[in-house]
């Protein structure tokens, strides 16, 4: 479903472009169906490997596909719905005008459009308020709102970078809600998160991403098999890639 | 066209909605009703005096709309990466600006219509207040000249939307916007005078004459579209020129246009 | 694919560009200039409405000048190539018309108005407006604010004196204005003699060629200079002729009727070349004057 193959990323920093290396061939394979919960702390490269799945950035080396089609073909865009990282959308759109752009925008004709429209504001409690500017959202809200607008073409694949950040107890139990009902309806769920105990409850599969290198890919049954939990595991892997730069 | 249409509908509507075109809008009402104390003040040429104050009303309130909400609404996007929430979607860079440029144009007509028609207004309150100072005054070059500087602004749009794919911040877009502007409306003047630079008696080198003469075909010509002059005046003007500026107008907003994409192709969003 | 279609898109469009900002050049050089009375804002306005930037308003208004001199006079020198949309033709020479004129003054008054310490103005003003426009008086109370103005720079006083004297003939006006220049730094002290001198009626042609030499002097625009060596030629030679009409009435004990005599008489060899083209005569009170004197000292007519 989704295929990341040898992909590299270096960034230029500051004015004497000093090259930051992002990513290194990092190589993933998700297929359909799975909940993928990519984990590591702030920087390792998550987001900019998302970024590269939505062709927001180019690779330096490597490709990327998603459902077999490079993500370069905008059409692959039809079958993603996405969610940025602290999402910000334009100031004065209420959020019905948000979900008509994403709907149309992805083809939708206008009956579906309302009906997953209607829906998904019901859905992430915010039908209350889908005729106010998104200005006067709070956080919380505009990330609720993001993620109606990443779901409202009922994509096949769902990325998710940070959902949970900035979201109340309640609100981040209606993500987790929303990402089972995903799976359940055979939908591939791919998540970037730092915080543990949200990759724990959902992901099949747990990815550990550490300065721009994938340390760790494997079953979540496995890694918590042999009776450790994932916060030891990942700890250490930390650990490792730490010395590793030091020695 | 499918594509396009939903991002220029949004990029209106974020547009309209902005507090900025609100502020432009009162700004320009309020000039317009100076226009009929100021000609007032004036003993011969009311009617000349009243065009041009209105004319220039409605193209200033144009440039600061392109200028300030024009420029920011791409900086925006840019700036606070909504522009993510475009390009998740199966819409390509090029149809992104192409789609925002239209929804800029739109909001940039809709403006200058309600402008223009309370620049009629005002010209008409002066008109019957002081019939005999508009003896040769055409209606037809009011709305001829209304209509090139509408073009000339949608140019100019376009501009800073070719500044935008290539620069990092709002800023520097805003610096160039405003440069390439006072460059396009002194160009054809500066050449005229390099170019007749012996009789008018000063010494000009070689390399100058060459660079203002490049310049000439790189910088948007804006000054071509001002005929505030002749409506002033009640002065003829030509089928061909008009034909011949706004397919001018035209091929080189595009050419802008196509230029901004093709940069735009390149671009990251990190 | 995208990106070559992008590329051959933006290739069109530039050469097409290229073309249709030639014609729609041409177009707009067929504009009717704006023919009427003096629409030049007057300078108060125009301080109002530029807020700091005086000096940069002011250094505008000059270019604007030129510009409008460069399209102007390049019309009143060389036959214009006028396109018509099927046929290049030639329009016949048209002379600077007087509102051009006005025009030009209202512009370069204003520019001092802006900031009366700006030298360009008025040097092209006096070099243009008072031959060519025959604006004396309004050029010289142009300079007479830039004399006040620049109270360190001789030059501008010695125009107005030269002005008064050459073409109003107001000698004692012009004598002041000389010896005030002669008291500026760098200004010739030999003005103070001339100026003296022109309390006399005599002289008059040889004092025009001495000041005109000092002009003359002081011009470094190559253009300006063939001007005025051309008039400086017309002056000598009618002062050739005049010196032979004393020669002759020294001589014969009458004034010569005509300059045909002075030749026939051998008082003179052969009868110099006026630049302009006209032809040397003596009028009734016995002046030497050209039949293109008008062109020769416009404003005395």
């Amino acid at each position: 479903m989704i295929s990341i193959k040898k992909i590299s990323k270096e960034f230029r920093e500051g004015i004497r472009g000093k090259r930051v290396k992002a990513l290194e061939d990092l190589d993933l394979e998700i297929t359909k169906g799975e909940v993928f919960g990519f984990l590591g702390p702030n920087g390792a490269g998550k987001s900019t490997a998302i970024k590269i799945l939505l062709n927001l950035i180019y690779p330096d080396k490597g490709n990327a596909s998603i459902m077999d089609k490079d993500v370069a073909d905008k059409e692959v865009r039809r079958y993603v719905g996405y969610l940025p990282e602290n999402p910000y959308f334009y100031d004065y759109l209420t959020a019905e005008e948000l979900l008509w752009f994403g709907g149309k925008t992805s083809g939708l004709n206008k009956q579906k459009l309302h009906e997953r429209s209607e829906f998904l504001l019901n859905k992430v409690n915010l039908y209350h308020a889908k005729k106010r500017p998104l200005r006067t959202y709070s956080k919380g809200m505009v990330q609720r709102a993001g993620l109606a607008l990443a779901l409202v073409h009922d994509p096949e694949v769902v990325i998710l970078d940070e959902p949970m950040s900035g979201l109340d107890p309640i609100g981040r139990k209606m993500v987790g809600d929303l990402i089972l009902e995903l799976k359940s309806q055979g939908k591939t769920v791919f998540f970037s998160s730092h915080i543990l105990t949200d990759i724990e409850r959902f992901c099949d599969r747990v990815g550990i991403i550490i300065d721009g290198r994938l340390r760790l890919v494997d079953n979540l049954t496995h890694i918590l098999s042999d009776g450790g939990n994932l916060e030891d595991v990942f700890l250490r892997e930390v650990k490792t890639a730490g010395g590793g730069i030091e020695t | 066209m499918r594509t396009l249409w939903p991002i220029a509908f949004i990029t209106f509507k974020e547009g309209v909605r902005n507090r900025a075109i609100y502020g432009i809008s009162i700004f320009a009402l309020l000039l317009l009703g100076a226009n009929l104390l100021i000609s007032n003040m004036f003993m011969q040429e009311v009617g000349k005096v009243a065009v041009d104050m209105a004319l220039s009303t409605v193209s200033f309130a144009g440039l600061l709309l392109v200028l300030f909400v024009g420029i920011n609404l791409m900086a925006k996007d840019l700036d606070k990466r909504t522009i993510y929430m475009v390009l998740s979607r199966p819409i390509s860079r090029p149809q992104y600006i192409v789609g925002k440029f239209f929804g800029m144009v739109v909001l940039l007509l809709v403006t200058l219509l309600f402008l223009s028609t309370f620049a009629i207004i005002s010209i008409q309150l002066v008109k019957m207040s002081a019939p005999t100072y508009f003896a040769r005054f055409s209606w037809s070059l009011v709305f001829l000249s209304l209509f090139f500087a509408t073009i000339g602004l949608v140019l100019l749009t376009a501009q800073s939307f070719l500044f935008s794919s290539f620069t990092s911040t709002s800023f520097i877009t805003l610096v160039l916007t405003v440069v390439s502007y006072i460059i396009g409306q002194s160009l054809s003047d500066v050449k005229t005078l390099i170019e007749n630079s012996q009789i008018v008696g000063i010494k000009i080198s070689p390399v100058t004459v060459k660079v203002i003469q490049v310049a000439y075909y790189v910088f948007p010509n804006l000054s071509l579209f001002d005929i505030k002059t002749q409506a002033a005046h009640g002065l003829s003007l030509s089928v061909s020129y008009i034909f011949w500026i706004v397919l001018y107008g035209f091929i080189y907003t595009c050419l802008a246009i196509a230029f901004a994409a093709l940069v735009f192709r390149k671009k990251e969003f990190p | 694919m995208q990106r070559l279609s992008l590329i051959v898109l933006i290739l069109a469009l530039a050469s097409a560009q290229v073309f249709v900002l030639g014609r729609a050049t041409e177009e707009k050089n067929l504009l009717p200039l704006y023919q009427g009375d003096d629409a030049v804002m007057p300078s108060p306005v125009l301080k109002v409405a530029v807020f700091e930037f005086d000096g940069l308003a002011s250094d505008f208004m000059f270019l604007k000048a030129l510009v409008f001199m460069g399209s102007t006079l390049e019309r009143a020198d060389l036959p214009t190539l006028v396109r018509t949309p099927f046929k290049r033709e030639k329009k016949s020479i048209s002379i600077i018309e007087e509102w051009e004129w006005k025009w030009l003054y209202g512009i370069l008054d204003a520019s001092t108005g802006l900031d009366p310490y700006f030298l360009d103005p008025y040097y092209v003003a006096n070099a243009n407006l008072t031959w060519g426009g025959g604006l004396i008086r309004e050029t010289n109370l142009l300079l007479e604010k830039g004399s006040r103005y620049r109270n360190w720079d001789w030059q501008l006083p010695f125009y107005v004196g030269f002005n008064n004297f050459f073409f109003l003939h107001d000698n004692i006006k012009a004598s002041e204005y000389l010896m005030e220049a002669s008291r500026r730094p760098g200004g010739n002290p030999g003005f103070a003699s001339l100026a003296s001198k022109l309390a006399y009626e005599e002289h008059k042609t040889e004092i025009s060629i001495l000041l005109l030499e000092e002009i003359t002097k002081t011009t470094d625009d190559e253009a300006l200079k063939k001007m005025y060596l051309i008039r400086l030629g017309a002056l000598k030679s009618i002062l050739t002729v005049e010196k032979s009409v004393a020669a002759y009435k020294k001589r014969f004990g009458k004034t010569p009727r005509t300059v045909e005599e002075l030749l026939q008489r051998h008082v003179l060899k052969e009868l110099p070349i006026d630049p302009y083209g006209g032809k040397y005569y003596i009028d009734p009170q016995g002046t030497v004057r050209t039949t293109s004197e008008a062109r020769l000292m416009p404003g005395t007519h």
